[in-house]
């Protein structure tokens, strides 16, 4: 009788792995951060299918989900949160994306290299989010279709200590809900 | 002779103002000499000696006493057969014997094991003067023997100096050890941590009330980093501000009534005061740059904090009043986190030298800066002890992230947590 009530709870545990994996690829959700990082990538090694999906769409105006690895994040030098002349170049394509895209709305994240305090860390990853939105609005994007919030230290793409991996995370990004 | 004197001049003179005395006194300061003590091994009252039960109070007693850089300790191999004498009335105590072996203060103890509980009688003699100091009965479970050690360090040193110890004190913190940023609780010495919050989020940066057992803690649970409130006890968590942005670094003022945070609902981070309930009384800066980590002085008056105003991260202080900014630091390129001594007008706070954070304390009016760690790696998050005497703070230097105890001049320092997780943002609470 034991055995088979374990069964039947992991048979739940099954169910519920798939369901809870059937809900994180709807679209709803914001995308994870390896889908903004490789999609162009995932793009290029199915070239065949893939650009002409990405075309038809483009013609229709109607927005993808998969299209949300057209929004590329920005890096920052440390302690600042002025824009690189590539921070304004991918901010740029990242406006365009969304002109063709207008039903997008995004969330950017303010994120900071380990160094420094958490508190001033936080506050400096809020000025990189909306440092980046502030130029996105002058590149003729809706205020209403952005909004910022700061993880400071917390979220590194890269957990080392090593001047590439604080470089790395140095950043803003660009999460889209619809 | 040094404690005879010592309690000569606490109670001519400091008696009347007996909050002060601790302060006036200042045996605990650098370069003092310490008071000689002999810790006698506790006997059972009767029935077999039980080392397991009893050990604890012995080893805790001996760790907070030795943080405490008062004592110098008598060698126990050298005691004499008084210390195998159960007597605990000062007529029953060889005081002759503990003058020869050099001790100026005594510990003697006693205790009763029945099951699973436990009672320990515990006495401070001042030996020059064959008295009793104070004197302490615990009753508890046997698991509790640390924390009644921890008690009775407290009140040895309300005895010799006038202010309690802060032993039986708790520290919050947060550790990463179930995967998740969440917050902590654990005694003094590092034993008994208890996990409080379930977010599985990014739980930050606690604070105790003064009264009561009652927490402040910045959560991203519903993803956006707001400010939580928390009953220890009954688990209960209040929200207390969910304004757009941040809501961090919420700081209780000393009588409990406001709470100082950073907000930047408007765009910018600034530094506010808001009530219990996250209603907004003041707003308390007012500048283009980064404003954030307030602490308040021990009276109230005062908010310190970290601003970039003139370009660097610095530490200000701005009077809650008059709304007066005013710059403290003037060295370094990059300091940050400051926190108010609540004893005194000293304020500890870190600073990245060399790529490296160590901590400082610097007096309220910029002058007296001094340096309290010299690495090897970082050591951040300075907070006080209640009593002003201890610092709290979170290192790398032993690898991973944890927490530490030293004294308030950087002597002492002692690693509290293992290093099998990250450990961070350590908080002191009141008195328990």
């Amino acid at each position: 009788m034991n055995r088979l009530k374990g069964l039947a709870f992991l048979l739940f545990l099954i169910a519920l792995a798939v369901w809870l994996n059937g809900c994180s690829t709807t679209p709803s959700t914001p995308p994870v951060d390896e889908q903004a990082q490789v999609g162009s990538t995932d793009i290029g090694q199915q070239p065949d299918i893939a650009g002409i999906g990405d075309q038809e769409i483009r013609e229709e105006g109607v927005p993808s989900h998969e299209d949300v690895a057209g929004l590329q994040r920005i890096h920052f030098d440390f302690d600042q949160f002025t824009l690189s002349d590539d921070a304004r170049d991918t901010l740029t394509q990242n406006a365009n994306y969304l002109k063709a895209n207008s039903s997008i709305q995004v969330v950017i994240e303010g994120h900071c290299d380990e160094r420094g305090s958490d508190e001033y860390n936080l506050a400096l990853g809020e000025s990189r989010a909306l440092a980046a939105k502030q130029y996105l609005i002058s590149l003729g994007i809706s205020p209403q279709r952005l909004s910022v919030i700061s993880y400071g230290e917390e979220k590194p793409l890269d957990p080392r200590t090593t001047e590439e991996a604080w470089a790395l995370n140095r950043r803003a990004e660009f999460k889209a809900i619809q | 002779m040094r404690i005879f004197w010592l309690i000569v001049i606490f109670m001519t003179v400091l008696l009347p103002q007996t909050t002060q005395a601790a302060t006036e006194i200042e045996i605990s300061a650098p370069g003092e000499q310490t008071i000689p003590l002999a810790l006698v091994p506790f006997l059972p009252i009767d029935g077999p000696e039980s080392p397991k039960a009893i050990g604890g109070f012995l080893d805790a007693l001996n760790a907070d006493l030795e943080l405490s850089g008062l004592f110098r300790f008598v060698n126990p191999d050298a005691f004499l057969d008084d210390a195998a004498q159960l007597g605990l009335f000062s007529t029953q105590v060889n005081f002759g014997q503990w003058r020869l072996l050099g001790a100026e203060t005594l510990v003697k103890g006693a205790y009763t094991l029945e099951g699973d509980s436990l009672v320990v009688e515990a006495r401070l003699f001042d030996v020059v003067n064959r008295r009793l100091l104070t004197g302490r009965r615990y009753v508890g479970r046997t698991k509790d023997v640390r924390r009644m050690a921890h008690a009775f360090a407290d009140q040895i040193l309300k005895a010799l100096t006038g202010e309690l110890g802060p032993f039986s004190a708790r520290l919050a913190y947060i550790s990463n050890q179930t995967g998740d940023k969440e917050l902590w609780l654990m005694d003094v010495d590092g034993h008994n941590s208890v996990r409080l919050t379930n977010h599985r989020s990014i739980v930050l940066n606690p604070d105790f009330s003064p009264q009561g057992k009652e927490l402040l803690f910045t959560s991203y649970r519903a993803n956006n980093p707001n400010l939580y409130r928390k009953e220890i006890y009954t688990g209960q968590e209040a929200k207390v501000s969910f304004k757009k942005g941040l809501n961090v670094g919420g700081r209780f003022s000393p009588d409990g009534d406001e709470i100082a945070l950073t907000l930047s609902k408007d765009g910018n981070p600034e530094i506010y005061l808001i009530d219990r309930n996250g209603a907004i009384r003041k707003r308390l800066t007012n500048s283009w740059g980064i404003d954030t980590d307030p602490s308040w002085s021990a009276d109230g008056r005062q908010v310190a904090f970290v601003s970039n105003r003139l370009g660097n991260p610095h530490i200000f202080t701005v009077d809650t009043y008059t709304q007066e900014a005013k710059r403290l630091t003037t060295q370094g390129k990059y300091n940050a986190t400051p926190a108010w001594n609540p004893k005194d007008d000293i304020i500890a706070f870190t600073r990245q030298e060399n790529g490296r954070f160590d901590i400082y304390t610097i007096r309220s009016d910029g002058t007296d800066e001094r340096r309290l760690t010299f690495g090897p790696g970082n050591s951040e998050h300075p907070r006080w002890s209640p009593d002003g005497r201890f610092l709290v703070y979170s290192s790398d230097k032993d690898g991973n992230r944890a927490i530490y105890v030293m004294r308030a001049d950087g002597t002492g320092s002692r690693r509290l947590t293992t290093l099998e997780s990250d450990c961070r943002h350590p908080a002191w609470s009141g008195r328990w």
